[in-house]
């Protein structure tokens, strides 16, 4: 009678067990955007803070720019840079590159250097496209996402377009996904300037 | 779960004969009907009761017949997984049915709850009813066989022969023949002889393979379940367009779509890098199925993670390349007709080979936009061209008589103005919004390669410059496919077993011959009525079998008198 | 990749032979139903003895002469209980006359019949074959091949099944479909041959597409028996409330509902784990070309679905209350989802599954 009872427990925990964890799964793959959040980070919608002292190295970026030129992360060591993920036939980095020329303009003087990275374009358009919007920095031709995908090991570039801003030791301060405006951007650039 | 009483004998007969039949079925039956049990105290009687409904066998076939209609929608409606844009035409076109539709979730059933209801209470239901079996299937293979009945004659297959051996010895080696055919066996006792006077006897059973085979079967559906959800736990999708000559790596940005798993985030891609080398697209050339594709190839080159070694790969359909443990699969493909587009003061404002969409999949008469910004507000030029790969006009109207690119050419109708792409908000790269545009006269205008429209008013110009393809490719990652595959395999294992295998007894039982010395010797036999026949042969095969182990001295095994027909010698058969 | 054209021509030639003897074949089978030799006088013998389940009486233990190969028929049956104590293993025991010789003691027009059935499987297994020959691959890559390749899975499997159990009366029913199936194949779904296109070209076309096919061949015998249980069982009742006298009208000589029962629970059951392969075989093709391996395409879902109902079937057949006709109606239902997933499904709903190559 006993070993009677103990199967019943048994068998109604397991079906029960089945259906509990199958709900669960459902709802879970059927449902909601997958969060990450890190102790050492303050994640503000789009954009990621990286305290003092946590902050990731950014990996040694090379690459060729649009009109030739070698390019390499490491020579602006010693400079705060603002590397912005770009494209031509990108609406919102065709919005927000008013902002980022502007800053440059500001900025530049104060040991601030932008740089571009041109991803899934032709360098005829991005030209025409710098040309057309005022920006005098340079940008990493990439078409194949290379720079990206490099980057991405370190902090997330998930989409277009993203800037990430490094600090004067080549550590990466903070990101915005998406496209940026000039308030979130000094805020970054000032957070940046304190080192570690 | 094929679980088929045997018939019993007449009610009169010893109570053995009952008992050897009767613990062949499973009790699983008689919950079944779900008639029995009653609630004894309120709610432990009702939960008692409804666990019995849940776990009955009725219940099972409701579960199973709402799962097959349930289905049914998910074929007939589009699909949000997987066509997202014939659920918008739906909604277009049927404005005052869909929303209804929707809020039944009929436009994503496989995802909707009432449809995981169903398939989550049916496996509740299927462990219900496993887990007892299983219990119960131990519990058989350690008791032993039952005894054999008295009266052998009455059971389905029965046949005797006569031996020169005591009954003692005679069973005996009627149990070496059996227990070499790997049946479990119970000797008669003592205990026993002092009920049935000087008979001996011997009682075999085989075939549990069968419980197990039906155990394995279900069991296995449950890992199948448990793979799939793994693989939308742990798994993504992603898609990639791209044109000869370009490459990407997996990032999530540079991916045109991707579906991640829940437990997924787009960190977990692997850093690997492939370049589209060449695409090329065979077409039957000539004969009833000319036009038909006959081969198609993705030359690509890949690098599994950066600064490791370059590999290359022909991507075919039927042959994913597989990188780490991601697979990347050719899907489709189509043609890039590359334009180079200058503004009014001469400077180059676009050069690329821009994908088009195919319209026309026999065909391939494609269609796409081309958007060329300019420097100055409202000097943005675009286009929307329609590409032909083997050009003909018929009756003045540009058509493709051939999918191959060999006579191509595109159509274009200009338009001046703002493309609305400064303003920050997201467009498609395939749509034109020519709200804020104007149409450019002598619109549509026809180009071969090589050829430049130089658009009126001086606005610039746009030329053909030449075709490339491009392919489309899905990479896929899902650690639940393997183990979907041995649950799978498993599952159909356990199919074959339960259905092939049966569940068999076969008595031995001797006792002295009237004539004093040797024994007369019955073998009976009992199977479950149902799948596979054979079980006659077999007997019949077992009992000439043990016949022929005896010593010389004993008559051929003769079937006793029986209802089978098979079994009468009539005269002149 | 090109046709041969000669065997592409013999292929349909051949079919058509098929299909021109397969109709004589009905044509004999349904003369043997309506005047072939009585076999009423074997049944009233094998009414002494419960007659349990068995579709042909051994040896030719009959008073007249040498109808005693044919069928032990209904008239008997019907009377008979059910399932008699103590014999109900359902066993149909292996006749002990050699197969010629049952035929030809059947009379003329099971002579006839069998002889036509034979030539027709033959010439219709050359059909496929030949067809096989002209497109340098296995014949089964589009409606029109696969409905040729089924039915002649159909027929040889039943052949196999009247020969087994001397069930001549089921013939004209089986081969009956067998012959509409091909008429609907010649006339409305031919497609000439021809290469495949990239997408089937795998040798998973060999293996999912062959198991869909017997599998589908095996379920169309299985309907068939399935119609003919429902018919003999409405018979049985009938008689059985004295509705009807169970004499020697046409539906008196098919075999008993119990032995059409049994027939087609073991034909289900042979067919049910070819179709389970198919369905896994199809999923890791489906991986291999498309990159899942379910994905919910209308054909996988409605492959699905005639798993399920079939799968429904084996569980009514062990619920007391849903045996018999319940579970029959099951089946079929089964085999009607299978039919309009094969012609309904796969031709005008839209898919990644579309080859059959019916515009």
């Amino acid at each position: 009678m006993f070993k009677a009872k103990r199967r019943t427990v048994v068998t109604v925990t397991a079906a029960l067990a089945v259906l509990l964890a199958g709900a669960l799964t459902v709802t879970l793959l059927t449902s909601g955007n997958g969060k990450a959040s890190d102790g050492n980070s303050v994640t503000d919608g789009n954009s990621v803070t990286y305290t003092a002292g946590h902050r990731p190295l950014a990996p040694d970026i090379t690459g060729t720019s649009l009109t030739g030129t070698a390019i390499k992360l490491s020579s602006y060591r010693g400079k705060t840079v603002v590397l912005n993920f770009w494209g031509s036939w990108c609406a919102p980095c065709r919005g927000e590159a008013g902002v980022l020329a502007l800053l440059d303009k500001q900025y530049g003087a104060k040991g601030v250097a932008f740089l571009g990275d041109d991803v899934g374009d032709t360098p005829a358009n991005a030209l025409a496209f710098t040309r057309g919007a005022g920006i005098s920095y340079p940008s990493i031709s990439d078409q194949g996402y290379a720079v990206v995908a490099q980057l991405s090991q370190v902090v997330p570039v998930s989409d277009t377009p993203t800037t990430v801003v490094i600090d004067k030791t080549g550590h990466v301060a903070g990101t915005i996904i998406g496209a940026v405006n000039y308030g979130e951007m000094t805020t970054l650039l000032h957070d940046a300037e304190v080192t570690q | 779960m094929t679980d088929t009483r045997t018939p019993q004998p007449p009610p009169e007969s010893v109570a053995e004969e009952v008992e050897a039949a009767h613990s062949f079925s499973g009790a699983k039956e008689e919950r079944g009907t779900g008639r029995t049990a009653e609630p004894t105290a309120a709610s432990a009687g009702w939960l008692r009761w409804g666990w019995r409904q849940l776990t009955s066998m009725r219940t099972a076939l409701v579960l199973l017949f709402l799962l097959a209609v349930g289905s049914i929608p998910g074929s007939v409606l589009p699909q949000q997984g997987t066509d997202p844009g014939a659920v918008q035409q739906y909604f277009a076109s049927h404005p005052g049915l869909a929303p209804w539709l929707n809020h039944l979730g009929l436009f994503n059933v496989f995802a909707a709850p009432w449809f995981a209801a169903i398939y989550l209470l049916l496996f509740a239901s299927l462990v219900g009813c496993v887990v007892p079996r299983t219990f119960r299937l131990v519990g058989a293979a350690r008791t032993p066989p039952p005894r054999a009945p008295r009266n052998l004659a009455r059971l389905p297959q029965t046949s005797s022969y006569s031996s020169t051996l005591p009954p003692e010895a005679a069973v005996d080696g009627a149990a070496a023949v059996l227990a070499g055919q790997r049946f479990r066996l119970r000797r008669s006792g003592a205990d026993d002889r002092q009920r049935d006077g000087a008979s001996h006897w011997v009682s075999a059973e085989k075939g549990y393979l069968r419980e197990v085979g039906n155990l394995l079967f279900h069991l296995s559906l449950l890992g199948v379940l448990l793979s799939i959800a793994a693989g939308g736990l742990f798994g993504y999708k992603a898609d990639k367009l791209l044109v000869e000559g370009q490459s990407f790596s997996d990032t999530t940005a540079a991916l045109d779509e991707f579906h991640p798993g829940r437990l997924v985030s787009g960190s977990d891609l692997p850093p690997f890098s492939m370049t589209l080398n060449k695409f090329t697209a065979n077409y039957i050339q000539s004969g009833q199925s000319r036009g038909q594709p006959s081969n198609f190839d993705a030359d690509v080159s890949y690098t599994a993670s950066p600064g490791a070694a370059p590999g290359t790969y022909h991507i075919r359909i039927n042959d994913p390349l597989s990188v780490d443990s991601l697979k990347v699969y050719l899907i489709g493909h189509g043609y890039a007709p590359e334009f180079k587009v200058t503004g009014a003061n001469g400077q180059v404002t676009y050069d690329q080979a821009t994908p088009f969409i195919p319209a026309n999949t026999g065909t391939f008469q494609s269609d796409g936009v081309v958007k060329a910004p300019g420097t100055a507000t409202g000097t943005d030029l675009g286009f929307m061209g329609v590409f032909v790969p083997t050009a003909i006009s018929v009756g003045g109207t540009l058509d493709s008589i051939f999918p191959a690119a060999d006579n191509p050419a595109v159509s274009l109708i200009g338009y001046t103005g703002n493309l609305g792409m400064n303003s920050g908000v997201p467009q498609s790269v395939y749509q034109l919004d020519t709200t804020g545009m104007t149409k450019v006269s002598g619109s549509p205008h026809l180009l071969a390669p090589g050829q430049t429209w130089a658009l009126p008013g001086g606005k610039g110009s746009v030329t053909f410059v030449g075709v490339k393809q491009w392919v489309s490719l899905a990479i896929t990652y899902d650690p639940g496919q393997m183990p979907a595959l041995v649950c799978g395999i498993l599952a159909l294992a356990g199919l074959l077993l339960s259905f092939f295998v049966r569940r068999r007894r076969v008595f031995v039982r001797a006792v002295p011959a009237a004539s004093g010395s040797g024994s007369v010797v019955t073998v009976g036999g009992l199977t479950r009525s149902d799948a596979g026949g054979g079980f006659e042969e077999e007997f019949s095969e077992l009992a000439a079998e043990i016949a022929a182990a005896e010593p010389a001295g004993h008559s051929e095994p003769e079937p006793s008198t029986k209802p089978e027909p098979s079994k009468q010698s009539e005269p002149g058969a | 990749m090109s046709v041969n054209l000669g065997f592409a021509q013999a292929s349909n030639d051949f079919l058509i032979a098929a299909l021109l003897i397969y109709s004589v074949a009905v044509l004999a089978f349904a003369g043997d139903y309506a005047f072939g030799r009585p076999r009423r006088t074997a049944a009233a013998k094998a009414a002494a003895v419960p007659a349990a389940a068995r579709l042909a009486t051994v040896g030719a233990g009959a008073a007249s002469g040498s109808a005693g190969a044919g069928s032990a028929v209904g008239s008997a049956e019907s009377a008979a209980p059910a399932i008699p104590a103590g014999s109900g293993t359902g066993k149909v025991p292996a006749p002990r006359v050699g197969a010629m010789k049952a035929i030809w003691e059947a009379g003329p027009w099971v002579r006839v019949a069998a002889a036509f059935s034979a030539l027709g499987m033959v010439a219709h297994l050359v059909a496929v074959v030949t067809r096989g020959l002209a497109v340098d691959r296995a014949p089964w890559g589009n409606m029109y091949e696969f409905i040729t390749a089924l039915t002649c899975v159909a027929a040889i499997f039943f052949g196999y099944i009247v020969v087994r159990y001397r069930a001549w009366t089921l013939g004209v029913f089986v081969m009956g479909a067998v012959v509409l199936a091909l008429g609907l194949a010649e006339t409305l779904i031919y497609t000439p041959a021809g290469p495949l296109v990239p997408a089937l070209q795998s040798y998973w076309l060999s293996i999912h597409v062959t198991a869909m096919t017997l599998a589908t061949g095996i379920f169309f015998v299985a309907a068939v028996l399935g119609i003919m249980y429902l018919v003999a069982e409405r018979y049985r009742a009938r008689v059985a409330a004295g509705k009807t006298q169970s004499g020697n009208g046409l539906i008196a000589r098919i075999p008993s509902s119990a032995q059409l029962d049994r027939l087609t629970y073991r034909t289900v059951v042979f067919g049910f784990p070819v179709w389970t392969f198919g369905v896994i075989a199809g999923a890791i093709w489906a991986d291999q070309a498309w990159g899942r391996y379910w994905g919910w395409d209308p054909v996988e879902t409605w492959a699905f679905i005639t798993w399920v109902i079939y799968a429904a079937y084996l569980h009514a057949r062990a619920t007391a209350g849903w045996r018999g006709a319940r579970a029959h109606y099951i089946q079929l239902f089964g085999f009607a989802s299978l039919i309009t997933n094969m012609l309904v499904v796969q031709v005008f709903i839209t898919g990644m599954h579309s080859y059959a190559g019916v515009s």
